[in-house]
């Protein structure tokens, strides 16, 4: 037992560091073996790896900082938008964006190396700040992909089946939000933003089209929000909200109103869709999902009461 | 260059996710939750500032590197006393080794009684822990870090991770042990 030809250390440090190893799945297949048989042989060794289990379990086992919903938004902001936003909201970022002179960096590399990054950023931001957030916002998005993926898809909904609606004024809009869901459900992600957080969801969509519409949470009532996306309707991006139901999704495109007045939904179902639209003054929505209509009308009232 | 839209998307992926373990780290670095935010939400702007430069790999790891320089930087100015600094690391490491953490392996507690340690023992032994054990101890035990990537993070070599980590249990263990 004390001659091991096995190649592990034999210093009684060396196999400590060794069972420290093997609970922390630092091994290959041929030294955990080893390991193991040095364990299963002397008994001391048996229970230091014992401790160290239960150690580590006791550790994982802690309780995490919460990542609470203000903060999660709060950091979420600074992704979003190096514009107005973060420079109106957030003082506190600003400071802390500064270069940070005068303090003994421990870590001087890591300073140069995003230092400058830092203050050119800092930079643009404040150009950005000046020269039309709004507009700005917009350049960043990349139109002609996003349009041209619109319009084959809507040529192929528009061949394919009887999804086009005659006779009525939104018709085109309708037909966009429709094979814009429908895209969705064909799509890797329906979504683009992943995040069951309307502090998350709501300030990216503002800023990537400027507006960004009521996100209630509606999960007690067993509608839940689980992210948005960017759709191009008519030219325009509009924000769109989804949400799940059991194993169904459903659209909500949400299109900014210009002092437009309220109406009361409306059904546009058709194609196997079930497509309500009403209007609040501020927005006008559209809710489209492959429910059965009477679930999307408990939705869409749901949702209007919560508004 | 990335365009800024896809530049907020990285940061979206690279940060975002582990913003539960930025903050598990602050918080062991400078002792509590109210200073972790501040130094997660600093770090997080260093971040987004330097998204250009993440090449890839552990997206978890590069957020912590930054973290923990963050938690260093921000405690040099927010506490001026009463702070390690970087470069007395190593001789940490000889200071603890001379007062013999190493447990000789035949008398250390049982492992149920480990396992029956409540958590705020086991917080405050963390706590008490010489910051480098507790540093390397945290990346591992609580952001679940490889030797490779701790390593890489504190500019030493493995071999001084696995004996600060080794040290770290050490610590921990005799310290629950000695509790009833």
């Amino acid at each position: 037992m004390t001659n091991h030809d096995d190649g592990l250390p034999n210093d009684p440090e060396g196999i400590r560091l060794m069972i420290h190893a093997l609970v922390d799945g630092e091994l290959d297949a041929a030294a955990v073996l080893a390991v193991e048989r040095r364990i299963a042989a002397d008994p001391q060794l048996a229970a230091e790896h014992a401790r160290i289990v239960a150690l580590q379990a006791a550790v994982s086992r802690l309780p995490r900082p919460d990542v609470s919903d203000a903060f999660q938004a709060r950091i979420a902001a600074i992704g979003m938008a190096a514009t107005a936003q973060q420079a109106q909201d957030e003082p506190v970022q600003d400071e802390a964006a500064e270069p940070q002179q005068g303090t003994p960096s421990a870590q001087p590399g890591l300073i140069a190396l995003i230092g400058g990054g830092q203050r050119r950023n800092a930079e643009t931001r404040l150009s950005q700040t000046r020269v039309l957030p709004r507009a700005r916002r917009f350049g960043s998005f990349d139109w002609r992909a996003m349009a041209a993926s619109i319009m084959i898809s809507a040529v192929l909904a528009s061949g394919a089946t009887q999804w086009l609606m005659v006779n009525s004024a939104s018709d085109g809009f309708a037909a966009a939000v429709a094979s814009g869901h429908r895209r969705s459900l064909l799509a890797a992600s329906p979504i683009d933003v992943v995040s069951s957080d309307r502090h998350t969801v709501k300030p990216w969509l503002d800023a990537r089209v400027g507006v960004s519409p009521p996100a209630p949470d509606l999960a007690q009532d067993g509608y839940a929000l689980i992210g948005g996306r960017v759709e191009v309707i008519a030219d325009r991006p509009v924000p769109a909200l989804v949400y799940r139901h059991r194993e169904h999704l459903i659209t909500l495109v949400a299109e900014p109103q210009q002092g437009g007045g309220t109406t009361a939904p409306d059904d546009l179902s058709s194609g196997g869709f079930s497509l309500v639209h009403w209007s609040d003054g501020a927005f006008s929505y559209w809710a489209i999902s492959d429910m059965e209509r009477p679930e999307l009308d408990d939705f869409v009232a749901r949702f209007r009461k919560a508004v | 260059m990335l365009s800024e839209k896809a530049l907020a998307e990285r940061f979206g992926e690279v940060v975002l996710p582990h913003l539960g373990d930025a903050l598990a780290l602050a918080r062991w670095l400078t002792g509590n939750a109210a200073d972790a935010e501040d130094v997660v939400q600093e770090a997080c702007v260093k971040a987004h500032a330097g998204i250009a430069g993440y090449a890839g790999g552990n997206a978890r790891a590069w957020l912590l590197t930054i973290v923990r320089n963050t938690a260093y930087t921000w405690m040099s100015r927010n506490r001026p006393r009463g702070m390690l600094t970087v470069g007395d690391l190593g001789d940490l490491d000889e200071i603890a080794a001379a007062h013999g953490t190493s447990l000789p392996g035949e008398d250390g507690p049982e492992a149920s009684l480990i396992a029956r340690a409540d958590t705020a023992a086991l917080e405050a032994a963390i706590a008490a822990l010489p910051h480098p054990f507790r540093e390397t101890l945290v990346l591992r035990d609580i952001n679940g870090l490889s030797y490779r990537e701790i390593a890489a993070m504190l500019s030493v070599p493995m071999g001084t991770v696995m004996s600060r980590l080794a040290r770290a249990r050490g610590l921990l263990v005799s310290e629950l042990g000695r509790t009833p």
